[in-house]
């Protein structure tokens, strides 16, 4: 039945796989001497022709819609809801959005239950059902080429991609012990292509399902990696820098690592630590381990995604010293998505005060995902795109969600800034059941 | 009309409040409460709230122009909502509610002028006097001005020097009340004090907290368990939470022709105030087995919603308030898609109103701004218990009924908690006696003297 679909995943696969997505041009410098994205390549596939044709990407996304339509029957039955077929789209923009809350009611699957090899679970607490959404080999195997393609010219453009000369340093837990995170399905995917042991794992899993930092291990790796000029790549949840970075400061320990090293954290606190402002934790990474704002990475991703956003890419004229002052990044967003977390906790506030006006600068902490998706940014009143600089809620048509759903209605805000976009939060209780009584 | 910079809240924004400010501020309030209000009549007070009212109605008043040329921008209402709503409100000032309103909570209406003769005793002649609290402060929430109106007029009435802190981005009717009060009686407005100013500045606030005698909080219930936590043990509080209500259609009002006229019903209670107050119905319960389904009562609503936009736009929302509504509008597309039991109405192009009929007949909190469940019900039994989570926070119960069955059913909501039923389409409309939550709220202001003559 998903022979179809199958083909089109080894096809999308190896699309983004055959080719290195690195920027075409020289990155731009922001203001603060860091490295903003560069340009990429955005012809999806890259045909030759004209590399700013939507053309091929469109035929692409037409093919799977159709797909989808035929056989994903909660994508099916969404659609003819809306009275939208495969025949009445000519165009990527047309395709119904689910909305991703819809992955906890529904199975947006195309693989019937005996091909469900994983599941990527959307939310780490036990209160709500969290959003599942399905995997088998082939769809990890996309998940896997997506993620890793568009990560490494971000995070490792300037260093060799295999770990020798550099250390991965993962604060999540194990995949073992933490199968049901599509972050940590990234992770490791991430240190299995840089060939690094698994002792880069430096977190784990506890009964209740939270999350934690092995902080002991955490401060030797940091000290020794200081000691041996190793630059260290770290990559976490925000919540999980924030225990690190509490537990340095409570040892009064303040760290320079090497030149080279860097940071890629995603997402928002849910409970799990007090909460800062971005800017505050980046300071707060700058001061305690010696990390230029410029070498802060901001990843957007959610499990019900295989393609993931970033906000600048770490490249080699980057190592400048620390800035005194980072560049204070959109207001406060503390409810960034990230992988494998939903949080639906917002600030009204961070919302409410989220005009593009406010942006300091609005080149800099702007989201792009790969050429193989396209963000929109919809207006919750009208559904249509939004103007240039105004805020709405944030869609994603994914190609590498194969086995799923293309199209996905996030509840995140943002602003749209050209073909990326600035993130915000996220539109507050909208999940109905169980809903506090503060929302009067 | 430009009104004259008189209370603190008429300071341009940046203009930075002082404790030593407010401290000053409060003294000077007792003091002119103690000249020029303490010895007023009631008779005197009720005639001019009864004045200002009667200049808030009338159509050349430059404060209601006030309040209706610039209040959609300063309190995000639309114009025919803030005119419906306060016409609503001050049509109540008369004196004989007045009177009815002393009468039902201090049993005589001159208890606070002098002393009263209580009823007799067994070997005891004694009367009374009720006396207001010297300095009264109020903590308003920002959702509707109303209550604060309320709160501003009964702190009149007790003859009380009355501080109002706003919350941030609410004291515009307030304060265009209070400029109202102060036209009509310079000295009644001399006892009165605003200011604006987002809640938690603890040097601001322990200032009023030390002068008060009595302070009214409107909130959530963190908000007042703040407050109550900072008061000295002394000071008395009133501390209103949040509230949420709903309406029953009970199944024979929807037997013959009346239906269009239940349905106009719950739609005004969905209109009043865009649905953001406390006495809004979050969910309109319908009996099942009536000749028009609770299905099709839902949608007859939603078609009278849209007539209703087209005369009273709800207005525009915040990219954040759109944002929850478009993202539950989300979830019950999804639901309506696959299952009969959820079915979605909508305004097009817009978040002004939806409706969403569920069959589940659990209590559903909505996200308000005109955005309203049905649910069907086989009777108020049934409805209670669904709405079990929510016992202990209901304020009002919107009732269409037929009249011999209304009482009864009444009776079973006081039994389950429920402080006030009406009429459907009355829900954001109470009277000026409405005991607030269940409690008498001149009453709860007052304090006694009795006086044992023998």
């Amino acid at each position: 039945m998903t022979s179809e679909l199958s083909h089109f995943a080894a096809r999308l696969r190896t699309l983004i796989a055959d080719r290195d997505w690195s920027p075409v041009a020289a990155p731009q410098r922001g203001s603060d001497g860091s490295n903003l994205l560069g340009v990429f390549p955005v012809q999806f596939p890259a045909t030759g022709d004209d590399p700013h044709s939507d053309a091929p990407f469109n035929s692409l996304a037409l093919e799977l819609f159709a797909l989808h339509f035929e056989h994903n029957a909660a994508c099916r039955k969404f659609s003819e809801a809306r009275g939208v077929t495969p025949r009445l789209v000519s165009h990527w923009s047309q395709i119904p959005a689910v909305p991703a809350a819809a992955f906890k009611e529904l199975d947006l699957t195309c693989l019937p239950p005996a091909r469900r090899a994983r599941v990527f679970h959307s939310s780490g607490t036990t209160k709500h059902r969290p959003g599942r959404h399905f995997h088998n080999e082939e769809s990890l195997g996309v998940y896997e080429a997506s993620l890793w393609s568009w990560f490494k010219p971000h995070v490792l453009s300037d260093l060799r991609s295999t770990a020798a000369d550099w250390e991965p340093a993962l604060l999540v837990p194990p995949p073992e012990q933490a199968p049901h995170s599509s972050l940590v399905h990234m992770f490791e995917t991430v240190r299995r292509e840089v060939g690094a042991p698994p002792t880069a794992f430096l977190g784990s899993m506890a009964n209740d399902g939270s999350w934690s930092v092995n902080l002991e291990a955490a401060h030797r790796l940091l000290q020794d990696a200081c000691h041996e000029a190793r630059p260290l790549v770290l990559l976490g949840a925000a919540f999980s820098f924030v225990h690190l970075l509490d537990y340095l400061a409570g040892h009064g320990a303040r760290l320079q690592l090497p030149a080279g090293s860097r940071v890629m954290e995603t997402g928002g606190y849910k409970g799990r630590s007090r909460s800062l402002p971005k800017a505050e934790l980046h300071r707060l990474i700058t001061e305690r381990l010696g990390i230029p704002s410029s070498r802060i990475v901001c990843e957007y991703g959610m499990s019900e995604l295989s393609s993931q956003a970033y906000d600048r890419l770490v490249g080699p004229a980057g190592d400048s010293p620390p800035h005194p002052e980072p560049p204070v990044c959109n207001a406060d967003f503390r409810v960034g998505a990230c992988a494998g977390w939903k949080t639906g906790v917002t600030d009204r506030r961070c919302l409410a005060g989220a005009t593009s006006s406010e942006s300091p600068d609005p080149d800099n902490r702007r989201f792009h995902f790969p050429p193989w998706a396209r963000v929109q940014v919809i207006s919750p009143e009208t559904g249509g795109e939004v103007a240039e600089g105004e805020t709405g809620l944030i869609r994603v048509f994914d190609l590498a969600n194969v086995f799923s759903v293309m199209a996905i209605q996030t509840e995140d805000l943002g602003i749209r800034r050209g073909d990326g976009f600035e993130l915000i939060g996220r539109a507050e209780l909208s999940e109905p059941r169980g809903c506090s009584l503060m929302a009067v | 009309m430009n009104l004259p910079n008189y209370f603190l809240a008429d300071l341009p924004p940046e203009a930075t409040l002082s404790p030593a400010l407010l401290g000053e501020a409060c003294l000077t309030l007792k003091r002119n409460r103690e000249q020029y209000l303490a010895a007023r009549s009631t008779d005197q007070l009720v005639r001019i709230l009864c004045e200002v009212a009667r200049e808030w109605l009338r159509a050349e008043s430059p404060f209601r122009r006030l309040a209706l040329t610039e209040g959609p921008a300063m309190t995000g209402f639309p114009r025919t909502t803030l005119e419906r709503g306060l016409n609503h409100f001050f049509q109540q000032f008369t004196r004989e509610n007045f009177h009815a309103l002393l009468a039902q909570d201090l049993g005589d209406p001159r208890c606070l002028d002098g002393l009263c003769p209580s009823a007799n005793e067994a070997g005891c002649s004694r009367s009374a006097m009720a006396v207001g609290p010297e300095f009264l402060v109020h903590v308003t929430a920002g959702n509707l001005p109303n209550p604060t109106l309320m709160s501003m007029t009964l702190g009149l009435l007790t003859r009380s020097a009355q501080f109002v802190k706003c919350a941030s981005g609410a004291s515009f009717l307030p304060r265009l009340f209070a400029h109202s009060i102060y036209d009509a009686d310079r000295k009644l407005g001399a006892c009165l004090e605003l200011a604006e100013w987002r809640g938690g500045q603890a040097a601001l606030e322990e200032v009023l907290f030390a002068e008060a005698d009595c302070i009214t909080g409107t909130g959530s219930d963190e908000t007042l368990a703040a407050i109550r936590a900072r008061l000295p043990l002394n000071t008395r509080f009133l501390g209103y939470g949040h509230r949420v209500s709903f309406g029953f259609v009970a199944g024979e009002v929807l037997r013959d022709g009346s239906s269009r006229k239940v349905v106009e019903a719950a739609a005004e209670d969905v209109v009043a105030w865009n649905q953001l107050g406390c006495l809004s119905p979050h969910v309109i319960y319908v009996q099942s087995g009536g000749v028009v389904s609770p299905e099709q009562f839902a949608e007859s609503l939603a078609e009278e919603l849209e007539k209703r936009e087209a005369a009273e736009p709800r207005g525009e929302l915040s990219v954040a308030s759109g944002a929850t509504i478009a993202a539950r509008r989300g979830i019950y597309e999804v639901r309506a898609a696959h299952s009969p039991e959820t079915r979605l109405w909508q305004s097009k192009g817009s978040t002004a109103w939806t409706v969403v009929f569920e069959a589940d007949p659990r209590f559903q909190a909505s996200c308000l701004h005109r955005f309203v469940y049905v649910k069907p019900a086989k009777d108020l039994t049934e409805v209670l218990h669904n709405a079990d989570a929510v016992r202990g926070k209901i304020s009002t119960v919107g009732l269409a009924a037929a009249e011999d069955k209304a009482a009864e059913l009444a009776r079973q909501l006081a039994r389950w908690g429920v402080t006030r039923v009406c009429p459907l389409g009355r829900m954001q409309n109470p009277p000026l006696t409405w005991r607030h939550d269940g409690r008498p709220s001149l009453g709860d202001l007052v304090t006694w003297m009795d006086w044992e003559k023998s």
